[in-house]
């Protein structure tokens, strides 16, 4: 990819800068030593923070919320009925300021906070709240809005009163708390929810509750938030309830990696996302601080399709599993903030066991399984079986970080016990088509965030995102069904004890790793880095930024 | 003249239809399709019977011939559509892109035609043989220079290390200097060569040496005589460089974060965004048949042999 090799030579032209920047040094460990003095400030209300994205965003509809540079602006504009503590993982009051769950799980009511108000000065009241989630959980085929991958099974919301409502469930919903505290749970105005889904990338058209308001926008260029003096609702347990401390943020959209972290250590800008691991030495060296919130959920991996008769058989997979010398891609491409994955599903997640001894690199082991399953090294050294080769194909996939390279290095090293992989970039469209095919895709690259257990079932369960390809799902072309893990899944979305629910998903953990339909990498985290003046930049649950508690000290 | 002119625009119009036939048809032929790039996106963890009840919705497995049909009378009513992927209408995006890209290009254009007219004029002027040889080997080098590594480079020294020019927010005129550079640098290599190769050519011509014989001196000669003739052919290239350079410049845009034609066009091919690339294709086409027209209109202005032949043109 163009973006690679830019890097790769930008880097070595920017050598002369390391040793400008190791000659400052002292200046920088100065600088370091003076930054406590910053944090212990009060904060100062003011100014305007720069924040620089690599993408612009896209649909702002809150479900679509998931695209980081849509989360990103989403979160500063639209506030949740419910906030979910990035450190406990607890949900803790917001909109709402209390809840009600019955027994099954079938049906939630929550009151409202009075005294909440849009940016366009409508109440938020029960009736609002209602059209929001109806959306959300049922869409809406008139205006064409998709629903929202957190909410299943989703029956009614009913009106209680003005500031009561009740949500009604098909079945167990014990996923939806966590679901209300989610960036695509965010409540918008319903002049808002009035308008074709396609006029949604549109952010003056987005009105929400929250403590920035847009001001103004170009489109793909820059974006304009400004403070909302009348905001009096931050989430409950927040010290902080009053306005937002800075009095705008600007978002601008630059493409290129080389000047968007430039641009931070030369003072252009406060705060960039995205900064790969291989850059982020010059950015620690300056002093600049690198802030790595994890995603929380299923971690980076690559998954198999057991349709395809090459990677059908169990012992194919464990095989592969164990010549993946899963340490090794981490060291080399990686730095110390994407901690090597010890189970499928990241350690800071809700239900996470520990399943390194499964997690194994031994070659001789791998060999031994290929020879049980009757593969042999030809001529070429690949390995054969019936005439045919062990070859497998896998697309890049662009929103993971260095992607490329990690496949690259994966295929280097199957290629030790005769594998071959190849690693296809191709365009989206035939990249979409050729993934609904297990013939065409036997390895495919997978990933989540969502911090809560639900989102096994939503990664790996046949009617969600269907990794595996089970008959059922997304694909007409599978057969492949695993009705142990579809039952698992299953039960994991409609436990309503909480133990009980979390060693469920201890038990799937187990289960996708014995039958190594998954090969986890790395826990995935969004990288930003900010100046060191920036004070108070915090992340939700899965990595997006909230620049409500944020202030610049005076610099 | 009416006829010239009504002529013109006919042949313009055909143009606009059959590129926007082509490129329709080539879309069709990739394989997938907006919606399904969209909703099958992994990040909407939408389920099968979700996404097909959209792609009802947006009727995107009707027949190929009704889509056309469709498409065609929306542009002919002024209706582009929406873009599927920034999900908002084509016409806010085209227009919210297209003054980037007009600055860009037509500055560029002027700064390169100066740049390529400097280079030619002290080549030929030159007093000493290795200096020519030097400066003719100029455009030579400005093509061979990667667009991305000038752009980077030029941000780095004069934005980052010396501080400058600010490449974050800056204002309208500041913005401009550094992407222009960038830009008019490999644009002026070709003319540079066009303009060298015809000075070289018309340098020949009869009426240069009954100049020199009558004892004018080389820059008079060059000024008086020879530059006019060899602007022609330039101009031609200038025109089509012109054109090019309103479909946009995606790495120079991308470097400096501007939002112009060119990151829009990859963005929407990329993702198969049909009615951006539509409306991104007749506005192309567009511009062209306008530079092209505007070309021919000046060349009477600059060949007066051309000016006689009105007839021929009226």
């Amino acid at each position: 990819m163009v973006q690679f090799k830019e890097a790769a030579l930008v880097r070595s032209i920017l050598t002369l800068d390391r040793r400008t920047a190791l000659k400052g040094l002292a200046g920088a460990l100065l600088a370091g030593m003076a930054m406590p003095a910053f944090a212990q400030d009060a904060p100062v209300t003011g100014g305007t923070l720069i924040y620089l994205e690599q993408q612009a965003h896209t649909n702002l509809y809150p479900p679509a919320g998931g695209f980081y540079p849509n989360g990103g602006v989403l979160n500063q504009i639209t506030d949740k009925l419910t906030y979910q503590n990035p450190q406990t993982l607890e949900i803790e009051p917001w909109l709402a300021e209390s809840w009600d769950v019955n027994d099954t799980a079938t049906e939630y009511t929550f009151k409202l906070r009075p005294g909440v108000t849009f940016s366009d000065g409508t109440p938020l009241d029960a009736k609002t709240v209602a059209l929001n989630y109806d959306t959300f959980g049922l869409g809406n085929k008139d205006l064409k809005y998709p629903v929202s991958e957190v909410i299943n099974n989703y029956d009614r919301a009913e009106v209680i009163d003005d500031l009561t409502i009740r949500f009604h469930f098909k079945a167990p919903s014990p996923g939806f708390l966590q679901g209300t505290a989610v960036i695509g749970s965010g409540i918008v105005a319903a002049s808002t929810l009035a308008r074709p889904y396609d006029e949604l990338g549109d952010a003056t058209r987005i009105i929400g509750t929250g403590p920035f308001v847009v001001e103004s926008e170009t489109l793909g260029k820059e974006l304009n938030l400004k403070v909302r003096e009348d905001y009096t609702w931050g989430p409950a347990k927040f010290a902080h309830q009053g306005r937002a401390y800075l009095d705008g943020i600007k978002y601008i959209i630059t493409p290129e990696d080389s000047v968007r972290i430039g641009a931070l250590l030369a003072g252009q800008a406060d705060a960039i996302r995205q900064i790969q691991a291989y850059d982020e030495p010059q950015v620690v060296d300056a002093g600049f601080p690198i802030h790595a919130p994890g995603t929380r959920g299923l971690n980076n991996a690559i998954s198999f399709r057991p349709d395809n008769p090459l990677v059908a058989d169990l012992r194919v997979r464990q095989a592969l599993l164990l010549a993946t010398n899963r340490k090794e891609i981490v060291d080399t491409l990686f730095s110390a903030n994407y901690p090597l994955a010890t189970s499928v599903l990241s350690s800071q997640a809700a239900g996470y066991v520990d399943l390194s001894d499964k997690l194994v690199f031994d070659q001789d082991k791998a060999k031994a399984l290929f020879a049980e399953a009757g593969w042999t090294a030809g001529a070429d050294g690949i390995l054969e079986k019936d005439g045919g080769k062990l070859d497998l194909t896998v697309y890049v996939s662009l929103p993971q970080p260095q992607n490329e390279g990690v496949l690259q290095l994966l295929a280097q090293q199957w290629a030790q016990v005769g594998v071959k992989l190849n690693v296809l970039a191709g365009d989206a469209g035939s990249r979409t088509l050729d993934l609904l095919d297990p013939l065409k895709t036997p390895v495919n690259v997978t990933m989540v965030g969502r911090a809560d257990p639900d989102v096994i079932k939503s990664a790996y369960y046949p009617k969600n995102r269907d990794w595996l390809l089970q008959k059922g799902g997304s694909s007409d072309k599978t057969s492949f069904v695993d009705e142990k893990l579809n039952g698992l899944l299953e039960g994991l979305a409609a436990e309503t004890n909480r133990e009980r629910r979390l060693a469920i998903a201890g038990e799937i953990q187990n289960h996708v790793l014995d039958q190594a339909y998954t090969i986890p990498f790395f826990e995935e985290p969004q990288a930003f880095a900010t100046a060191p003046y920036v004070n108070g930049l915090e992340f939700e649950a899965v990595g997006r930024p909230s620049f409500y508690n944020t202030w610049l000290a005076a610099h | 003249m009416s006829r010239y002119i009504l002529s013109r625009l006919g042949q313009a119009l055909l143009v606009l239809w059959i590129a926007f036939t082509v490129s329709y048809l080539l879309l069709q032929a990739l394989p997938g399709d907006a919606i399904l790039i969209k909703f099958q996106n992994p990040e909407l963890g939408l389920g099968p019977e979700q996404i097909a009840a959209l792609r009802e919705a947006y009727g995107v497995d009707s027949p190929l011939w009704q889509q056309y049909l469709h498409t065609l009378g929306n542009f002919l009513t002024g209706q582009f559509g929406y873009s599927v992927v920034g999900s908002v209408p084509v016409a806010h995006e085209l227009l919210a892109n297209l003054p980037a890209t007009a600055r860009l290009a037509s500055l560029g254009l002027i700064l390169a035609t100066a740049l390529a007219l400097a280079i030619a004029f002290l080549a030929t002027l030159a007093p000493f043989a290795w200096l020519r040889g030097a400066l003719q080997s100029i455009p030579a080098l400005f093509v061979s220079i990667p667009v991305f590594w000038l752009g980077i480079m030029l941000i780095q020294i004069f934005s980052f290390r010396l501080k400058w020019i600010s490449v974050i927010n800056p204002g309208e005129i500041e913005g401009l200097i550094l992407p222009v550079l960038t830009l008019a640098v490999p644009i002026s290599a070709p003319l540079a060569q066009i303009l060298l190769r015809n000075i070289d050519e018309a340098s020949t011509q009869g009426y240069v040496a009954v100049a020199r014989a009558k004892g004018a001196s080389p820059t008079w000669v060059l000024w008086k005589h020879v530059a006019r003739n060899a602007l022609l052919p330039t101009l031609t290239i200038a025109g089509i460089l012109f054109g090019e350079l309103l479909a946009g410049a995606v790495i120079t845009e991308t470097v400096f974060g501007l939002n112009g034609i060119g990151g829009l066009t990859e963005r929407s091919v990329r993702f198969q965004d049909t009615s951006v690339i539509q409306a991104v294709v007749v506005f192309s086409a567009a511009a062209f048949v306008l530079v092209n027209l505007a070309v021919d209109l000046l060349y009477p202005v600059f060949d007066p042999r051309l000016r006689k032949a009105k007839g021929v043109l009226a």
